[in-house]
């Protein structure tokens, strides 16, 4: 389904969240789907079971997911205030990467001009 | 699962495990680390009832093991030489294993040796460093223990099979719950394998800890300022080690992510990144905590 970079700095656990919620918010994973199992996926990724079910527990608490026991983990239905915390962060995230813009001289009408693209053809988790 | 408290061990005058604590949950996979040594491999003779402990005694899910049979059979440990009988081929030692462990599966170990393709009829002496080592572990997991007790295992491998012995061992913990106890010094190896991590050093045990906690419970920060601002800065945070570079500022530090973040962004950096550290970057500032760190040797 994806890899994991065994290389990279970053916890696997973290790595398997953010593969997971990209997953889920580019609605490759629909509502409802149910996610790979606990013990299939360490498998395939050749990674620490207890591991996964922590990437899987934290996913939970987010409300990117929710589980029925003894069936496995479904994608829950998308919500529009998912994580409040999350949200915050990538504000800030975009303020960061727009002010490198508009340092490097791309004028503010440029900069509207891609979020209007990215917002025409799909319809994104806001409304406007 | 496993339990081992106040655990000390002496030989004549050298402490070789003193007054340690470890404690395995079930399912888990418990990378024992530190330094050349520190105790590790007594220690996991002590817990797998080979060498009995001076003072206290190891319990596998409340039960002492040292001269437990019972136990015993639901226990096994892979050396850091594997060892077999004088001229026994593979196929000699699983009929050895079948009478020892109730729990044994030939049709496992049938599978295993074809897969890993050795061949069950030759001498396992003639064999090199890494097929004894193979053949260990296709002994161990067709035993089927609850508990395993690993020391270096995956030295010798070749990165084909530790990756696939390592695919073994997940499967035997993700569906049976199998507790793995693992020591290692190769910390990048045990980083993406184990969940918890204890770190001896000089006989002790300096702290036991779930992996992902201690990832989070310290971190490295690169700052730069437009205004160095003075002293305080440093003195505000719990820091482990920092390195000035012209005008950034490296530091490791102690504490959550989001008391770090708020605190550093109140001086205003010009430059702020949080960079995870790696297993080996933390044991090697730990280390230095107790003294024992990296120091240019120049002869």
């Amino acid at each position: 389904m994806f890899t994991i970079d065994t290389r990279s700095r970053v916890p696997i656990y973290e790595q398997l969240t953010e593969k997971l919620k990209e997953l889920i918010i580019r609605e490759v994973m629909k509502e409802d789907e149910k996610l790979p199992s606990v013990r299939s996926l360490a498998q395939d990724l050749t990674i620490n079971p207890n591991t996964i079910q922590k990437a899987y527990r934290e996913l939970e608490r987010e409300g990117y997911i929710y589980s029925i026991p003894g069936k496995g983990s479904f994608v829950s239905p998308v919500k529009n205030e998912i994580n409040r915390e999350r949200l915050e962060m990538l504000k800030k995230e975009l303020e960061r990467i727009v002010g490198e813009i508009l340092f490097l001289g791309v004028p503010k009408e440029e900069v509207i001009r891609i979020i209007d693209k990215m917002t025409e053809p799909e319809r994104g988790s806001d409304d406007d | 699962m496993i339990k081992a408290d106040n655990i000390s061990k002496r030989f004549g005058r050298f402490d070789a495990v003193k007054d340690v604590h470890v404690h395995v949950k079930k399912g888990s996979i418990y990378g024992l680390l530190g330094s050349n040594g520190a105790g590790k491999t007594t220690l996991l003779k002590i817990i797998s009832g080979i060498i009995r402990a001076d003072h206290g005694v190891p319990t596998i899910e409340g039960e002492s093991i040292f001269e437990v049979p019972d136990v015993k059979k639901r226990v096994l440990f892979i050396p850091d030489q594997p060892y077999f009988f004088h001229q026994t081929s593979l196929m000699q030692m699983a009929s050895f294993y079948e009478a020892v462990y109730d729990q044994w599966n030939g049709e496992r170990f049938h599978q295993l040796y074809e897969h890993f393709a050795l061949n069950p009829n030759a001498s396992l002496s003639r064999m090199s460093k890494g097929m004894q080592r193979q053949a260990a572990f296709i002994l161990t997991l067709s035993a089927k223990p609850d508990v395993l007790i690993l020391d270096e295992p995956f030295d010798g491998l070749d990165p084909v099979v530790r990756q696939q012995v390592k695919n073994l061992l997940i499967q035997d913990v993700s569906s049976r719950s199998m507790t793995v106890l693992v020591s290692s010094h190769n910390l990048r190896e045990m980083e993406d394998f184990c969940d918890a991590v204890g770190v001896m050093h000089k006989g002790g045990l300096l702290y036991e800890r779930d992996l992902e906690e201690l990832k989070t419970d310290i971190s490295k920060l690169q700052v730069a300022f437009k205004k160095i601002p003075d002293e305080s800065f440093l003195a505000g945070m719990d820091v482990v080690h920092y390195e000035k570079r012209g005008r950034v500022l490296t530091c490791i530090v102690r504490g959550t992510e989001d008391e770090i973040d708020r605190y550093v962004r109140s001086y205003e950096p010009a430059i702020y990144d949080v960079l995870p550290l790696t297993l080996e970057e933390i044991f090697t500032y730990e280390m230095g905590s107790v003294g024992y760190e990296i120091r240019n040797l120049i002869v």
